[in-house]
Protein backbone atom coordinates (compact mmCIF):
# COMPACT_ATOMS: atom_id res chain seq x y z
CA UNK A 1 0.00 0.00 0.00
CA UNK A 2 2.46 2.63 0.74
CA UNK A 3 6.05 2.40 -0.75
CA UNK A 4 8.94 2.92 1.41
CA UNK A 5 9.84 7.05 0.15
CA UNK A 6 6.29 7.55 1.22
CA UNK A 7 6.67 5.46 4.80
CA UNK A 8 9.65 7.44 5.16
CA UNK A 9 7.79 11.14 4.35
CA UNK A 10 4.73 10.32 6.49
CA UNK A 11 6.60 8.83 9.60
CA UNK A 12 9.68 10.89 9.51
CA UNK A 13 11.88 8.28 10.10
CA UNK A 14 15.08 7.40 7.70
CA UNK A 15 15.17 4.18 6.47
CA UNK A 16 18.48 3.51 8.56
CA UNK A 17 15.79 4.54 11.62
CA UNK A 18 13.57 1.97 9.90
CA UNK A 19 16.02 -0.93 9.40
CA UNK A 20 17.45 -0.45 13.13
CA UNK A 21 13.73 -0.58 14.54
CA UNK A 22 13.11 -3.96 12.15
CA UNK A 23 16.43 -5.68 13.24
CA UNK A 24 15.65 -5.29 16.91
CA UNK A 25 11.88 -6.36 16.35
CA UNK A 26 13.53 -9.30 14.72
CA UNK A 27 15.81 -9.87 17.68
CA UNK A 28 13.04 -8.94 20.38
CA UNK A 29 10.74 -11.68 18.54
CA UNK A 30 13.03 -14.41 18.92
CA UNK A 31 13.64 -13.47 22.44
CA UNK A 32 10.10 -13.42 23.18
CA UNK A 33 9.91 -16.59 21.57
CA UNK A 34 12.43 -18.45 23.89
CA UNK A 35 10.70 -17.15 26.85
CA UNK A 36 7.20 -18.42 26.02
CA UNK A 37 8.46 -21.58 24.96
CA UNK A 38 10.60 -21.82 28.77
CA UNK A 39 7.83 -20.77 30.55
CA UNK A 40 5.36 -23.30 28.93
CA UNK A 41 7.73 -26.08 29.54
CA UNK A 42 8.39 -24.35 32.84
CA UNK A 43 4.66 -24.99 34.11
CA UNK A 44 4.26 -28.65 32.13
CA UNK A 45 7.50 -29.57 34.85
CA UNK A 46 5.86 -27.53 37.20
CA UNK A 47 2.56 -29.27 37.05
CA UNK A 48 4.30 -32.54 36.71
CA UNK A 49 6.45 -31.62 39.94
CA UNK A 50 3.42 -30.04 41.60
CA UNK A 51 4.98 -26.72 42.31
CA UNK A 52 5.85 -23.80 40.59
CA UNK A 53 8.47 -23.08 38.18
CA UNK A 54 10.09 -18.77 38.95
CA UNK A 55 10.25 -17.58 35.53
CA UNK A 56 14.22 -17.31 34.09
CA UNK A 57 14.54 -14.23 32.21
CA UNK A 58 13.01 -10.82 33.48
CA UNK A 59 10.46 -8.81 31.04
CA UNK A 60 13.48 -5.73 31.23
CA UNK A 61 15.60 -8.59 29.50
CA UNK A 62 13.32 -9.40 26.87
CA UNK A 63 12.82 -6.12 26.13
CA UNK A 64 16.25 -5.11 26.00
CA UNK A 65 16.83 -5.02 21.90
CA UNK A 66 14.14 -2.99 21.93
CA UNK A 67 15.58 -0.57 24.43
CA UNK A 68 19.33 -1.29 22.38
CA UNK A 69 17.52 0.37 19.50
CA UNK A 70 15.90 3.20 21.01
CA UNK A 71 19.80 4.43 22.41
CA UNK A 72 20.89 3.76 18.87
CA UNK A 73 17.88 5.78 17.48
CA UNK A 74 18.19 8.55 19.97
CA UNK A 75 22.12 8.73 19.09
CA UNK A 76 21.67 8.57 15.04
CA UNK A 77 19.07 11.26 15.88
CA UNK A 78 21.28 13.81 18.16
CA UNK A 79 24.00 13.59 15.39
CA UNK A 80 21.81 14.11 12.26
CA UNK A 81 20.05 17.15 14.48
CA UNK A 82 23.37 18.41 15.18
CA UNK A 83 24.62 18.24 11.35
CA UNK A 84 21.23 19.71 9.76
CA UNK A 85 21.58 22.76 12.50
CA UNK A 86 25.22 23.38 11.60
CA UNK A 87 25.01 22.54 7.90
CA UNK A 88 21.89 23.60 6.94
CA UNK A 89 20.54 27.26 6.53
CA UNK A 90 16.82 26.39 7.16
CA UNK A 91 17.42 25.76 10.94
CA UNK A 92 13.79 25.82 11.85
CA UNK A 93 13.02 22.74 9.51
CA UNK A 94 16.03 21.13 11.60
CA UNK A 95 14.43 21.79 14.62
CA UNK A 96 11.23 20.91 13.36
CA UNK A 97 13.55 16.93 12.97
CA UNK A 98 14.73 17.06 15.84
CA UNK A 99 11.74 17.86 18.23
CA UNK A 100 9.70 15.07 15.78
CA UNK A 101 12.28 12.32 16.57
CA UNK A 102 12.22 13.35 20.00
CA UNK A 103 8.59 12.85 20.32
CA UNK A 104 8.46 9.86 18.79
CA UNK A 105 10.93 8.41 20.43
CA UNK A 106 10.17 9.65 24.02
CA UNK A 107 6.68 8.21 23.54
CA UNK A 108 7.92 4.45 22.26
CA UNK A 109 10.52 4.12 25.31
CA UNK A 110 7.44 5.27 27.87
CA UNK A 111 5.24 2.97 26.35
CA UNK A 112 8.30 0.00 26.60
CA UNK A 113 8.70 1.05 30.29
CA UNK A 114 5.45 0.71 31.13
CA UNK A 115 4.88 -2.36 29.07
CA UNK A 116 7.63 -3.98 31.12
CA UNK A 117 6.18 -2.51 34.34
CA UNK A 118 2.74 -4.37 33.70
CA UNK A 119 3.94 -7.64 32.14
CA UNK A 120 6.36 -7.68 35.20
CA UNK A 121 3.14 -6.90 37.72
CA UNK A 122 5.13 -3.97 39.67
CA UNK A 123 2.30 -1.34 39.02
CA UNK A 124 -1.41 -1.71 39.01
CA UNK A 125 -1.75 0.05 35.77
CA UNK A 126 -4.50 -0.80 33.67
CA UNK A 127 -3.75 -1.49 29.88
CA UNK A 128 -5.69 1.74 28.76
CA UNK A 129 -2.71 3.63 30.84
CA UNK A 130 -0.10 1.29 29.24
CA UNK A 131 -0.91 2.19 25.58
CA UNK A 132 -1.49 6.00 26.13
CA UNK A 133 1.98 6.87 25.14
CA UNK A 134 1.10 5.01 21.80
CA UNK A 135 -2.61 7.18 21.09
CA UNK A 136 -0.85 10.11 21.89
CA UNK A 137 1.95 9.21 19.20
CA UNK A 138 -1.29 8.12 16.66
CA UNK A 139 -2.47 11.84 17.25
CA UNK A 140 1.06 13.37 16.25
CA UNK A 141 0.78 10.78 13.60
CA UNK A 142 -2.49 11.63 12.20
CA UNK A 143 -1.11 15.50 12.30
CA UNK A 144 1.32 14.37 10.19
CA UNK A 145 -0.82 12.72 7.61
CA UNK A 146 -3.12 15.96 7.52
CA UNK A 147 0.16 17.66 6.36
CA UNK A 148 0.95 15.39 3.63
CA UNK A 149 0.70 17.34 -0.01
CA UNK A 150 -2.08 16.06 -1.52
CA UNK A 151 -0.89 15.74 -5.23
CA UNK A 152 1.16 12.28 -4.58
CA UNK B 1 -5.91 7.08 -3.60
CA UNK B 2 -3.70 10.42 -2.56
CA UNK B 3 -1.06 9.62 0.38
CA UNK B 4 -2.80 11.56 2.69
CA UNK B 5 -6.26 9.36 2.09
CA UNK B 6 -3.80 5.94 2.38
CA UNK B 7 -1.78 7.24 5.42
CA UNK B 8 -5.31 8.69 7.31
CA UNK B 9 -6.71 5.53 6.48
CA UNK B 10 -4.13 3.46 7.83
CA UNK B 11 -4.29 5.56 11.35
CA UNK B 12 -7.74 5.21 11.85
CA UNK B 13 -7.22 0.97 11.25
CA UNK B 14 -4.72 1.26 13.29
CA UNK B 15 -6.54 3.27 16.20
CA UNK B 16 -9.17 0.84 16.17
CA UNK B 17 -7.06 -2.21 16.38
CA UNK B 18 -5.39 -0.19 19.31
CA UNK B 19 -8.74 0.71 21.14
CA UNK B 20 -9.78 -3.04 20.64
CA UNK B 21 -6.58 -4.24 21.83
CA UNK B 22 -6.63 -2.61 25.05
CA UNK B 23 -10.33 -3.58 25.74
CA UNK B 24 -9.51 -6.96 25.20
CA UNK B 25 -6.59 -7.40 27.83
CA UNK B 26 -8.86 -5.91 30.18
CA UNK B 27 -9.87 -8.81 32.03
CA UNK B 28 -13.24 -7.91 31.87
CA UNK B 29 -13.67 -8.99 28.21
CA UNK B 30 -13.37 -12.26 27.07
CA UNK B 31 -14.11 -11.62 22.95
CA UNK B 32 -12.26 -14.01 20.23
CA UNK B 33 -8.82 -13.27 19.24
CA UNK B 34 -9.99 -13.01 15.88
CA UNK B 35 -12.69 -10.79 16.68
CA UNK B 36 -10.29 -8.11 17.97
CA UNK B 37 -8.08 -8.22 15.41
CA UNK B 38 -10.86 -7.48 12.60
CA UNK B 39 -9.69 -4.13 11.81
CA UNK B 40 -6.61 -5.65 10.57
CA UNK B 41 -8.44 -8.14 8.63
CA UNK B 42 -10.34 -5.03 6.78
CA UNK B 43 -7.01 -3.94 6.19
CA UNK B 44 -5.27 -7.00 4.94
CA UNK B 45 -9.02 -6.86 2.62
CA UNK B 46 -8.23 -3.65 1.09
CA UNK B 47 -4.32 -4.46 0.93
CA UNK B 48 -5.10 -7.51 -1.21
CA UNK B 49 -7.96 -5.66 -3.54
CA UNK B 50 -4.88 -2.84 -3.68
CA UNK B 51 -2.41 -5.79 -5.06
CA UNK B 52 -5.00 -6.73 -7.46
CA UNK B 53 -5.83 -4.06 -9.31
CA UNK B 54 -2.44 -2.80 -9.55
CA UNK B 55 -1.73 -6.35 -10.94
CA UNK B 56 -4.45 -6.45 -13.37
CA UNK B 57 -3.31 -2.93 -14.93
CA UNK B 58 0.05 -3.60 -15.44
CA UNK B 59 -1.26 -6.55 -16.53
CA UNK B 60 -1.96 -5.27 -20.13
CA UNK B 61 1.88 -4.35 -20.57
CA UNK B 62 3.07 -7.71 -19.35
CA UNK B 63 1.58 -11.12 -21.59
CA UNK B 64 3.92 -13.73 -18.79
CA UNK B 65 2.61 -14.41 -15.55
CA UNK B 66 5.79 -14.97 -14.50
CA UNK B 67 7.07 -11.84 -15.49
CA UNK B 68 4.04 -10.13 -13.54
CA UNK B 69 5.06 -12.52 -10.34
CA UNK B 70 8.48 -11.46 -10.32
CA UNK B 71 7.88 -7.74 -10.61
CA UNK B 72 5.67 -7.63 -7.82
CA UNK B 73 6.99 -10.72 -5.27
CA UNK B 74 7.79 -8.06 -2.52
CA UNK B 75 4.19 -7.00 -2.15
CA UNK B 76 3.26 -10.78 -2.75
CA UNK B 77 5.39 -12.15 -0.24
CA UNK B 78 4.57 -9.01 2.54
CA UNK B 79 0.79 -9.62 1.84
CA UNK B 80 0.92 -13.59 1.97
CA UNK B 81 3.55 -13.17 4.83
CA UNK B 82 1.45 -10.57 7.28
CA UNK B 83 -2.03 -12.45 6.79
CA UNK B 84 0.06 -15.82 7.48
CA UNK B 85 1.38 -13.75 10.72
CA UNK B 86 -1.58 -12.61 12.06
CA UNK B 87 -3.76 -15.86 11.67
CA UNK B 88 -0.98 -17.40 13.67
CA UNK B 89 -0.84 -14.84 16.14
CA UNK B 90 -4.38 -15.37 16.62
CA UNK B 91 -4.64 -19.18 16.90
CA UNK B 92 -1.99 -19.17 19.28
CA UNK B 93 -3.64 -16.52 21.32
CA UNK B 94 -6.88 -18.32 21.31
CA UNK B 95 -5.05 -21.85 21.62
CA UNK B 96 -2.43 -21.54 23.71
CA UNK B 97 -1.31 -25.08 24.75
CA UNK B 98 -2.17 -26.87 21.05
CA UNK B 99 0.32 -24.70 18.74
CA UNK B 100 4.19 -24.51 19.45
CA UNK B 101 5.40 -20.72 20.05
CA UNK B 102 8.29 -21.77 17.46
CA UNK B 103 5.31 -22.61 14.63
CA UNK B 104 4.26 -19.12 15.67
CA UNK B 105 6.44 -17.09 15.34
CA UNK B 106 8.07 -18.50 12.12
CA UNK B 107 6.09 -16.24 9.55
CA UNK B 108 6.32 -13.39 11.85
CA UNK B 109 10.33 -14.27 11.81
CA UNK B 110 10.28 -14.45 7.47
CA UNK B 111 8.26 -11.10 7.21
CA UNK B 112 10.47 -9.30 9.44
CA UNK B 113 13.87 -10.84 7.70
CA UNK B 114 11.93 -10.26 4.02
CA UNK B 115 11.21 -6.79 5.36
CA UNK B 116 15.05 -6.03 6.69
CA UNK B 117 16.50 -7.33 3.09
CA UNK B 118 13.92 -5.08 1.36
CA UNK B 119 14.58 -2.21 3.29
CA UNK B 120 18.51 -2.72 3.37
CA UNK B 121 18.83 -3.62 -0.38
CA UNK B 122 16.88 -0.09 -0.80
CA UNK B 123 19.38 1.57 1.87
CA UNK B 124 22.29 0.09 0.46
CA UNK B 125 21.05 1.13 -3.72
CA UNK B 126 20.46 4.40 -2.24
CA UNK B 127 24.30 4.43 -0.68
CA UNK B 128 26.05 2.53 -2.89
CA UNK B 129 27.07 0.15 -1.19
CA UNK B 130 26.15 -2.69 -3.27
CA UNK B 131 27.90 -1.85 -6.49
Amino acid sequence: MFKLSELVRWLGLTEFEILVNLCGLLVFTITLAIKLSGENAGNSLGGLNGMQQEPTEDWFTIFSPLFFIDICNAYFCVIVGIRMYLDSDNKRKALHRFMWSTYFLVLIVIFKYLLCLKLSSKMGLEYSEVFSPIFVLLQLVAVRACQLPNSI
Amino acid sequence: MTLAHRALFTWFIVLVFFILLCLRLEPRTNWNWFVTFTPLWIFDVIIIIYVIIKFIRKWRNLSRLTDLLFLYKWNIAGVLLTIASQVMICLRLEYPHQIPIYVTIAPLILLLSTAIFYVGSHLGKREGWLQ
